[in-house]
């Protein structure tokens, strides 16, 4: 073995906790048990009863790969799949497009950190009203006779009303954008919020421009504030189903309403497996953000 | 020499307070200058004016010869080090260093060899060899201290601003950076302006020192100058080496609240007449010892003294109730024991103290 080079005083020195003893294990126990019965044994059942037996009036609990080869062979169920994606991109687009400059203004622009922290509280209050109404209030936003087409049409600015404003995937991006911006905006705050102003600072002094700064410094030191961010609103948006139930005239179907019609006309065995595929799809998008951004280094 | 930055009448106003009340100075080219300052005092204020992350409300600062007032901070070719050195935490000793080249605005270097050859020789310049592909977070305090200095030095800026580069270290390591400094600034050959809140610091680094007392520029001299012949009362003050009496000049005496003291040495004009004179001038006497031709003193009580290895500093209080203080140094004598709580003379020639009045 050879000596290293230098004198290394500054390597983490390998901390050795003692080990937990048996005692202090009990500290989990509460949640353990909570989880097992509320969310691993409900998962597991889900998985065990989409291999069920489903017939048009009863289930039977004979295992068989019917209702998963009915799925993956079906436009309907193959084309919500598709249609939950392709939605949860462009959401997780324009929350991000409208939600990071907005984190950047409150995060690194405003020096006052009660404005800060008022500016944040301001992205919360639409949720101070039910989700429901949120989604609802749209309707007469941008509605054939809604608020929107009524002044664009006073303006003169179109002549016939938009009819693709409500009803369609632009009234769901429009919706979902709205509600789940916030849960983007606050990570992303909270990220640029940490960084040293000096840091930006010794940047300019080193004779770097603004843009150069964002690319270099900025952007790399919020991306988990991104990843954080982009996991909240894709878990969400995934599991959607109420926006687009109100916002779509049932033209837009996610996965998550397949989920809600099988259940209400009791096609267990069909709505477990949808449930099976979209848990499976949150945990890989999950898995792969994570990878993206080393979270426990960062945070 | 030539002088390479010059502020005129730098006003800076946060609020109703003056950070900079009108501060003028020229600095030389090739030099290493101390900024000497108390806390509060308006020192980082200037350094950050100078640097261009604050605007001054009036004044002028020219920088070799033209006026850099207007510019941002990233046209202006002055280094900064920040006293918590700001290094950029996502990246490696190595992508810090060459952050300035590959990235500033003006004649970026676009050459990667250019670039690795540039931040090589800086490396090894402030001594990081073998840390290159390091995090900033796993190396220590004077490790980034040396990268926060070589981030700055590889732009070759003409001048290099240091805001309490040294307090974030420890004693030891202080000590040691303090000579690396110097050394590191005569092989660039450019401007070091060091600012501190310790006098020894400035004392030993500045080739120049500049004392800024409340918002203005109080002395600038060299390190001996500034020392032996403090400009102002304030300036003796920073020092923590001069016992002060504050009283009123008659005749040929200086007459204070703790007794009449003869006068000698330089008499300079200040505001409120104050007396100086040195901790290591005063020898401490039996009560009642005459005092001999020349010479000059006062009474004091014992109270306590502190040993600090090659002097031993003992403090006494007078008659209005302040402390004087007497710092003897051990090379040529033992120390000597007093009593607590009993009365000695306190004496010094009279040409030892400087007079404002």
């Amino acid at each position: 073995m050879t000596m290293p080079h230098l004198v290394d005083d500054t390597a983490p020195a390998a901390v050795t906790l003692p080990k937990a003893r048996a005692g202090n294990l009990w500290l989990v126990a509460p949640g353990v048990l909570w989880m097992t019965l509320f969310l691993v044994l409900p998962i597991a059942m889900m998985v065990y009863v989409s291999f069920w037996t489903q017939t048009t009036f009863k289930i039977e609990p004979t295992l068989t790969l019917q209702s998963w080869i009915t799925f993956f062979s079906s436009d309907t169920y193959l084309g919500a799949l598709w249609t939950t994606i392709r939605i949860w991109l462009i959401v997780l687009a324009t929350t991000l497009l409208v939600g990071y400059p907005a984190a950047l203004f409150v995060g690194l622009f405003v020096k006052n950190k009660t404005l800060q922290t008022v500016l944040l509280v301001l992205c919360v209050i639409p949720f101070w009203t039910s989700f429901l109404i949120r989604v609802l209030a749209w309707r007469p936003m941008l509605g054939k006779e809604g608020a929107i087409n009524l002044i664009l049409m006073k303006l003169g600015i179109v002549s016939q009303p938009i009819e693709v404003l409500l009803f369609s995937d632009l009234s769901v991006i429009i919706g979902m954008t709205q509600i789940y911006c916030v849960f983007m905006v606050g990570p992303i705050a909270f990220m640029l919020g940490r960084i040293d102003p000096s840091i930006i600072e010794a940047a300019q002094d080193l004779g770097a421009g603004f843009w150069r700064i964002f690319r270099t410094i900025i952007l790399p030191l919020s991306m988990p504030g991104v990843v954080v961010g982009a996991i909240f609103v894709s878990v969400m948006v995934l599991g959607e189903f109420a926006t687009s139930a109100a916002l779509s005239g049932r033209k837009v179907n996610l996965l998550g309403n397949i989920i809600v019609t099988q259940v209400g006309s009791l096609k267990w065995a069909f709505a477990a497996v949808a449930g099976v595929v979209l848990t499976i799809l949150m945990g890989a998008v999950v898995a792969v953000l994570l990878r993206v951004v080393d979270l426990r280094k960062e945070l | 020499m030539t002088a390479v930055l010059h502020l005129r009448n730098v006003v800076k106003q946060y609020g109703d307070s003056r950070a900079l009340d009108g501060v003028s100075l020229s600095l030389p080219d090739n030099s290493y200058i101390s900024l000497l300052g108390p806390s509060g005092s308006g020192k980082t204020t200037l350094l950050r004016v100078i640097a261009g992350f604050e605007q001054p409300e009036a004044g002028e600062i020219r920088f070799q010869g033209a006026r850099i007032d207007a510019l941002p901070p990233h046209q202006r070719g002055i280094g900064f080090v920040f006293q918590n050195f700001a290094l950029f935490p996502h990246l490696s000793v190595e992508q810090n260093i060459a952050f300035g080249l590959t990235n500033r605005a003006i004649d970026p270097v676009t050459d990667g060899e250019v670039v690795r050859r540039k931040v090589k020789d800086m490396i090894a310049l402030v001594g990081l060899t073998g840390l290159e592909d390091r995090g900033v977070s796993q190396i220590s305090g004077g490790q980034k201290q040396r990268v926060a200095l070589a981030r700055t030095l590889v732009t070759e800026p003409k001048m290099v601003l240091l805001d309490e580069p040294l307090g974030a270290l420890d004693a030891n390591l202080r000590t040691r950076m303090r000579s690396e400094l110097r050394s590191i600034r005569e092989r660039c050959g450019v401007t070091f302006l060091h600012v501190t809140g310790s006098e020894t610091e400035a004392l030993a680094m500045g080739d120049t020192v500049l004392v800024l007392d409340r918002a203005r520029i109080a002395q600038q001299g060299d390190a001996d100058t500034i020392y032996n012949r403090p400009s102002s009362p304030a300036v003796a003050r920073f020092l923590n080496c001069y016992n002060l009496l504050p009283g009123q000049v008659s005749g040929e005496s200086f007459v204070s609240s703790v007794g009449t003291l003869g006068l000698g040495g330089l008499r300079q004009t200040a505001a409120n007449p104050t007396y100086a004179i040195r901790y290591d001038r005063v020898s401490i006497r039996a009560k009642d010892a005459a005092l001999a031709d020349g010479e000059t003193g006062i009474d004091g009580t014992f109270i306590a003294s502190e040993y600090t290895g090659s002097a031993v500093n003992a403090f006494f209080t007078l008659a209005d109730g302040s402390i004087f203080e007497v710092e003897q140094h051990l090379s040529h004598a033992a120390p000597s024991t007093f009593e607590p709580q009993a009365a000695y003379r306190l004496a010094w020639k009279k040409e030892d103290a400087l007079v404002y009045a």
